[in-house]
């Protein structure tokens, strides 16, 4: 007679190790000195981690305290992180404690990432949009122990999360209904929660941090430093997209070229007869730079990924706007805001650093691996999708019965980037750096078939119209100016595709090149968005530089 | 410092001059007069050196779409090739706006 | 305090560089390594006084920095700039880098004494300098690609005809400068090879401590919280690149809220200014160091 299986072995080493550091946790709660005992019980050699490591919101007390165990107890982890932030993060790989990283973003350690990958420090498993990471949580890499961040926590162990939820919740169901352990470092413990964000029964042990976790302003983007070109592109954009397509909802990338268009909507847009037409419904950071179109009445709706830095007491006042509790304080939620772009935007606008001849972007470069992110998941087309809206569908084929609509992914960039380099060139740096990184595909942000729109400061490319891919390059080098592959643009092309409708310059649009000044932005600088807050954004110290 | 100096076929005569552009780092000012000559004629002076190619480029696409005949005088302080395309641009649309 | 503490080579010296430094401490060097510090233009045609001039002007300064009671997180030596790194993060002890640094002037004056140099490509990336290089370097006339200072600033170090032939090319293949630099050996190349060796056995004696904060490697433009690497860096950076973009680059990850220029010249302003942007630098070449430390404890502080 063969032997019943086991069929609790998770539980039960669950239960094991927190009974085996029962004298160190009370109730839920640790004490901060013991973080690093706490960490060295009850994470085993080879465990798979999750560490938050959010886009904005850094665990920053558990990743230092883990960055100091010792690895004779605690190595090999399997790390999974949305975003490698911080020195720490990688610090562990370096001292034996982690060996093996999959993630989706490592903007802010992009270098070391590269540096690490090519010493064979860093053994990656595989780079992600945020929402494969979040949907693997689930399938194949489900966590053993997650750390994560909260704002607040209450004697029986409920979090608040608060307005930088972000992905806290995803990550912390994962762990809490496959017997995973979920720690939590906690800015204050309080006798009652604003709201609850995640209940108690989902955590395991709570461990008061010594400092709050750090908090990024990254979405914030200064409008002194918006340049005329970025207001020609964004004028340009608003008349030869946003109006033409009539565009219902939309993220927009984080970046100056929106940050621009955001600022033209209550005196560029109003002009055109826009305001009431267009882009009622966000999903977008609480970025400061739309206050102006907010407090103009543009905006029905804005769901956001995170929250941002100084915008808190202005969210709070707007509440018919923002995702705000009953508390009056906003929640975010990365997950849901992903899913949101992926399948309820009629378009995403961004940014990148390089478009290839073809039409791909990629924001990876020689030396500095920043990863994906959102922009992928944002940047796509989802064929999954069924339901008509008037922008999606005015992408639609003409020439085909079974054919749908599409959703409009605007690359806008200039020509040349800051470092004095073309933007557009015949083959992408990624392609180098697939090799270096030992990567299974080249590492592209935004495919060619993907992009629909393509804005530079000489127009725009409606590549979406383009039949062939002979046809979709010679719009590009059409608006790609005098980079290698502007260079190869004949006129008599151009001509014909502007008659076509596939390629617009400013005067095709009827955009004025001589309107786009700085006077044109509804807010020219920080102090002016504060007042149209009515002095309720509080822009980080950063930021100020008038007080 | 560098000066450079180009010539161009070109078949649309301005009638007025016309004055586009700052003095300031990352820009440049372009100053275009009418001409009784049958070429437009550039006089370029620049702060950064070495970016004759880069010129002749900006200037083959600029004349291919707007053949503007005129003299000009540009000063540049650095501009990208974006921003001198649109100090051009930008003193090509000032003269159609009054004609 | 998250501050990055920046240590020039030669090149910005310049007569009587040395007036304000400590009296004492320039007395105990020169006591030392039983030699007088001239500080005259004639005298830093000399690699002895020079080498050992602008290291005693930069261990000063750190004196003083430490003094008012401020720190490196990160520190980044270029070529000679090395060791007061090494020294201002806590690696090297203050007497066994002037005894090191004697050391190696005399083994650098001896090395090549003619027909040797280095030259500067502006406007190509490294790849396209190191497609030029190879065109041009033979055993019996070396040339090598060697610092990297910025993204599209590659230097040249080897046999001046050489030399001259890649600066002849860069020009015809679009360089926006390229040219000779006033530097008399093929520093930062394999040339330098024998130079390191004797250099890494003088050094055999010396302990050095762990960097008590994050040192930047010349030689792999790396991060570094070990030994091994500053020792390395230490003794043999002369035979390989100042990978100096790399270095900023990384140091860009740490996310640093001041940098610290050390003296003697500002020779980095462009690299910093497209790696750092416009955050909060001091330069020990134009300032004093008590109204440094006043500045860099206000920004601490986030007062403006």
């Amino acid at each position: 007679m063969s032997e019943e299986r086991d069929w609790a072995t998770h539980r039960e080493a669950k239960a094991n190790k927190l009974s085996a550091m029962s004298s160190t946790i009370d109730g839920k709660f640790a004490k901060t000195s013991d973080a690093k005992a706490i960490l060295e019980g009850l994470i085993a050699p080879g465990d798979k981690v999750v560490l938050e490591g959010d886009n904005q919101k850094q665990a920053t007390f558990l990743s230092k305290t883990l960055a100091s165990v010792d690895p004779a107890k605690v190595h090999d982890l399997h790390m999974i992180m949305s975003s490698i932030s911080r020195p720490e993060h990688l610090d562990i790989f370096e001292d034996g404690i982690a060996s093996k990283m999959d993630f989706s973003f490592a903007g802010p350690q992009s270098t070391r990432v590269s540096q690490m990958i090519a010493d064979g420090t860093l053994k990656v498993g595989d780079i992600h949009t945020y929402l494969e990471l979040y949907a693997r949580l689930y399938i194949d890499l489900i966590p053993n122990v997650v750390l994560v961040a909260a704002d607040k926590v209450d004697r029986d162990g409920n979090l608040y999360t608060g307005y930088n939820t972000e992905e806290t919740p995803v990550i912390v169901e994962s762990a809490a209904f496959h017997d995973g352990i979920v720690i939590v470092q906690a800015n204050e413990v309080v006798d009652k929660l604003p709201r609850v964000d995640i209940p108690a029964d989902w955590v395991d042990v709570i461990i008061p941090a010594d400092e709050p976790y750090q908090l990024e302003p990254l979405f914030t983007r200064d409008p002194q430093n918006i340049t005329e070109l970025q207001i020609l592109m964004a004028m340009m954009a608003i008349r030869g997209i946003y109006e033409k397509h009539n565009v219902q909802s939309v993220n927009h990338g984080v970046g100056f070229n929106t940050a621009a268009i955001e600022l033209l909507l209550p005196t560029y847009g109003e002009q055109l007869g826009l305001k009431g037409k267009i882009v009622p419904n966000w999903e977008v950071n609480p970025t400061p730079t739309l206050i102006p179109a907010i407090e103009s009445g543009w905006v029905q709706s804005i769901h956001s990924f995170g929250g941002e830095v100084g915008m808190e007491k202005y969210i709070a006042a707007r509440p018919d706007v923002f995702f705000v509790g009953k508390d009056g304080t906003m929640r975010s939620n990365r997950a849901f805001g992903q899913m949101a772009g992926q399948y309820a935007l009629d378009m995403f606008v961004g940014s990148t650093l390089q478009i290839d001849q073809y039409g791909n972007s990629s924001t990876v470069t020689n030396g500095r691996l920043s990863g994906f992110g959102g922009a992928p998941n944002m940047g796509s087309n989802p064929t999954g999708r069924r339901h008509s809206t008037p922008a999606w569908q005015s992408l639609r084929p003409d020439n085909d019965p079974l054919g749908k609509g599409q959703k409009l992914v605007v690359q806008m960039v200039e020509t040349f980037g800051s470092n004095k380099r073309p933007v557009f060139v015949d083959s992408l740096d990624a392609v180098e750096v697939r090799k270096e990184a030992k990567l299974q595909n080249v590492p592209i942000m935004i495919y060619s078939e993907d992009t629909t729109h393509i804005v530079t400061e000489e127009g725009i490319a409606y590549l979406y119209k383009t039949s062939s891919m002979a046809e979709r390059q010679a719009a590009i080098e059409a608006i790609a100016g005098v980079t290698p592959v502007g260079l190869r643009s004949d006129p008599a092309v151009v001509k014909d595709l502007r008659a076509r409708g596939i390629v617009a310059f400013p005067e095709d649009l009827g955009v004025n090149r001589n309107q786009a000044t700085r006077s044109l932005l509804a807010a020219q600088n920080m102090e002016d968005l504060v007042k149209w807050s009515k002095g309720l954004y509080n822009p980080p110290a950063k930021f100020r530089s008038w007080s | 410092m560098e000066k450079m100096h180009f010539n161009y076929a070109a078949t649309q005569p301005i009638e007025r001059p016309v004055h586009i552009g700052v003095v300031a780092s990352g820009d440049l000012e372009v100053i275009m007069k009418p001409t009784d000559k049958k070429e437009s004629e550039l006089n370029i002076v620049t702060g950064s050196d070495g970016f004759k190619e880069v010129w002749q480029n900006v200037l083959n696409r600029f004349f291919d779409r707007y053949p503007l005949l005129a003299d000009f005088e540009i000063n540049d302080f650095g501009a990208t090739p974006g921003v001198v395309n649109l100090r051009l641009t930008q003193a090509m649309e000032a003269l159609k706006d009054e004609q | 305090m998250n501050s990055l503490w920046i240590f020039p080579g030669q090149g910005g010296q310049n007569a009587g560089m040395l007036q304000n430094v400590d009296k004492t401490l320039r007395g105990h060097v020169e006591d030392l390594l039983g030699l007088k510090l001239l500080d005259t233009d004639s005298a830093y045609q000399d690699s002895v006084q020079l080498q050992v001039g602008i290291e005693l002007l930069q261990v000063a300064q750190v004196n003083a920095m430490q003094a008012a009671g401020l720190k490196p997180h990160l520190v980044a030596g270029h070529s000679l700039g090395v060791f007061a790194a090494a020294y201002a993060i806590g690696s090297l002890a203050q007497d066994d880098l002037f005894r090191v640094v004697k050391r190696r002037a005399e083994l650098m004056q001896g090395a090549y004494p003619q027909g040797y140099g280095m030259g500067v490509v502006v406007g190509l990336s490294r790849a396209e300098v190191e497609a030029l290089v190879a065109q041009v370097n033979r055993p019996e006339h070396p040339v090598y690609a060697s610092n990297q200072n910025a993204e599209d600033q590659t230097a040249l170090s080897g046999e001046l005809a050489a030399i001259d032939q890649v600066v002849t090319l860069a020009k015809a293949n679009g360089a926006v400068l390229a040219r000779r630099l006033k530097v008399p050996v093929p520093s930062h190349s394999p040339l330098m090879a024998k130079v390191g060796t004797q250099l890494a056995a003088a050094m055999a004696d010396v302990t050095l401590q762990k960097p008590a904060g994050i040192y930047l490697t010349n030689y792999s433009g790396r991060a570094v919280r070990q030994v091994a690497p500053v020792r390395e860096d230490l003794s043999n950076n002369l035979a390989h690149p100042v990978y100096f973009e790399a270095m900023m680059g990384v140091a860009h990850d740490y996310e640093p809220d001041s940098i610290v220029n050390f003296s003697p010249g500002r020779p980095f302003r462009k690299v910093l200014g497209q790696k750092f942007g416009d955050l909060h630098q001091v330069n020990l070449d134009q300032m004093s160091v008590s109204d440094a430390a006043f500045l860099l404890t206000k920004w601490e502080r986030g007062t403006y």
